[in-house]
């Protein structure tokens, strides 16, 4: 009896060494020769009676409960998604499961039918779905047109005067050119200037420009300084954070030259400005490809993010 | 050349005071400024400066408990097979196998968890439909410490005296009988050693147990719900937060830190019981 037991906790132990293997180097599953019948009969009796009571053209179970996917807490992505929903500064709700990147997430979104999530636009692939939002479908062009409601403008904000130095001009004019939309385009953010040409340098320029504000549209800023660098190397672009009210604040009183935001520009918050959008914030809200939901709303949204949502959401509350 | 191994030496040990200042010096003052009561609270929400870790502890605990029974349970059996049940030419390739899985990095675990175990509770066995949690992380950690427990425990088996084994026969005691009821008690402060080593590797597992106990920072009240351990809490927040945040993951440290500090203690104490008190006892 106990040697019994001994004998098949061995076997156990043996097929776990096998199993690690396995997906470590995708092959050597040979052995294990009494497992495989016995599963083998399994799962033929198992999956017998599974095709016939689904008909339907989707086999996705909406009596499942919703499995709440988000980012780790200092996540731009999650401030940004949490902020435009109308959940700013709440935590995540109790069920949630936490991913701590891209790669994580649509992982997860892909493997799990139940699974909904947010992510930059950028980063989503096809083998997940985007739910539209509102009725309006997650494209660049409803981003840029401001339809789609996921989305926020990342800006500099500057004095007029700002613009005579040439060199303050020469990086304003390469934020608009081919050369940054292209950085933006592959950090993920959503170009607006069509049409870009690229920067041409001017070879004589010297000199110190200070860009500080909100931290969403910093590690973007630091990309694009990087570049700028490239192109004209005696040029030193000091790109810092601070906030969005830092950024107002600092390009108001003429501490940097540039000062970043994250939010629809507000004339009265920095009365001697102007601005200019640098790139926007897209986030999609992605679901597994066998869900047939196609659009949520942003009150539905905001109910399945809410800390404060205590009932258990299943998928049939979203889908009628 | 005595100064370089005079360097070596102390280079260790400059090595743990580093990191013992490091972690007492920010971690220490940190829980003293929030409040103890805030601090051991049940509430981890950085916007709100609640930076309550007792969640994190318990999961940290359910994990390392249920991850520790599986894999003793397990791993024990494993042990007396090789040691007496196995056929005997077959007794080294297994025991190198099970050696080979001490040698697999963490994050294959966690993959192969993420993949594997994670769907397979989710579809088959969980009834809520969510397949990360304590289940899904104690599973992957107990295959992690079978390979201490196995080598260890054997180890002991081992060195039990032969007479042990031939007295019980002798007396009229069966096969089993005179392993499960002379051999293992005889060896039992060496298998208490691997219980408390890989309790030691469970409650330390990090990239692994991240990888498939989804991190929601909740108390645990279901094998199938998403939790945050402390070593989770710590690696998911230490590239991304900053300020009295990224202090409050230096004092989980602590935390751990203390936990792993009584797993040593009670581990060389097992190890000092071991040498002074082992050939006395027999029973029956």
């Amino acid at each position: 009896m106990k040697k019994l037991l001994a004998l098949a906790s061995l076997i156990l132990t043996l097929a776990f060494v096998l199993s690690a293997c396995g997906t470590d180097t995708a092959s050597a599953s040979t052995p294990t020769p009494t497992a495989t019948p016995v599963s083998a009969s399994n799962s033929t009796t198992d999956s017998t009676p599974e095709p016939a009571p689904e008909p339907q053209v989707s086999n996705f179970d909406t009596s499942k409960n919703i499995s709440i996917v988000a980012r780790e807490d200092g996540s731009g992505t999650k401030s940004a998604f949490m902020e435009i929903i109308g959940l700013k500064g709440k935590a995540d709700p109790a069920n949630v499961i936490i991913q701590t990147g891209t790669a994580g997430v649509l992982a997860e979104v892909k493997s799990n039918p139940a699974a909904i999530a947010y992510e930059s636009l950028g980063y989503v692939t096809a083998d997940v779905k985007m739910l539209d939002v509102d009725g309006v479908e997650a494209t660049v062009a409803n981003i840029q047109n401001d339809t789609y409601k996921i989305s926020r403008p990342l800006s500099i904000v500057y004095q007029e005067s700002t613009l005579e130095n040439e060199v303050n001009a020469a990086f304003y004019a390469f934020l608009q050119s081919s050369d940054a939309q292209d950085i933006i385009s592959e950090e993920g953010y959503v170009s607006i200037a069509n049409n870009a040409s690229p920067y041409t340098i001017n070879g004589s320029l010297s000199g110190t420009i200070d860009i500080s504000g909100s931290t969403s549209l910093q590690p973007l800023m630091i990309e694009l300084e990087a570049a700028f660098k490239v192109l004209q190397p005696n040029v030193t672009v000091n790109v810092s954070g601070g906030g969005s009210g830092t950024g107002y604040k600092n390009a108001d009183e003429g501490v940097s030259e540039f000062g970043m935001i994250s939010e629809v520009f507000s004339l009265e918050k920095a009365p001697s400005c102007t601005h200019y959008i640098v790139a926007k914030d897209g986030i999609a809200v992605i679901v597994n490809g066998d869900n047939p939901l196609g659009n949520i709303t942003m009150d539905e949204l905001k109910n399945i993010y809410d800390e404060e949502t205590t009932d258990v959401l299943k998928w049939d509350s979203l889908i009628k | 050349m005595r100064g370089l191994f005079l360097f070596c030496a102390g280079f260790s040990v400059l090595a743990l005071g580093c990191i013992c200042v490091f972690l007492f010096a920010s971690g220490v003052p940190f829980i003293g400024k929030v409040g103890l009561g805030n601090f051991f609270g049940t509430k981890w929400h950085l916007n709100s400066e609640a930076y309550g870790i007792l969640s994190m502890i318990v999961a940290s605990l359910y994990l390392t408990a249920l991850s520790t029974i599986i894999g003793v349970a397990v791993g024990l059996l494993t042990a007396v097979s090789l040691y007496k049940f196995c056929p005997k030419n077959a007794v080294a390739p297994i025991r190198q196998l099970i050696n080979l899985l001490a040698g697999i990095p963490s994050v294959i675990y966690g993959l192969f968890g993420l993949i594997i175990i994670v769907p397979f509770l989710r579809d088959k066995i969980s009834p809520n439909g969510i397949g990360y949690g304590l289940l899904a992380a104690s599973l992957v950690v107990s295959i992690m410490i079978l390979p201490t427990i196995v080598s260890v425990s054997l180890d002991a088996l081992n060195a039990v005296p032969k007479a042990y084994y031939e007295g019980a026969l002798a007396l009229g005691a069966t096969n089993e009988q005179s392993v499960f009821r002379v051999m293992l008690p005889a060896a039992k402060s060496g298998i208490l050693a691997a219980v408390v080593l890989s309790i030691g590797r469970a409650i330390g597992e990090t990239m692994a147990v991240i990888m498939v106990i989804g991190g929601s920072p909740v108390m645990p009240k279901s094998l199938f719900q998403s939790v945050r351990t402390m070593t989770a809490n710590i690696a998911m927040g230490a590239t991304e937060l900053s300020g009295d945040a990224a202090t409050a993951l230096v004092s989980t440290g602590v935390v751990l830190f203390f936990f792993t500090l009584l797993l040593n203690m009670s581990f060389s104490l097992l190890k000092g019981g071991e040498k002074r008190g082992k050939p006395q006892k027999t029973n029956t």
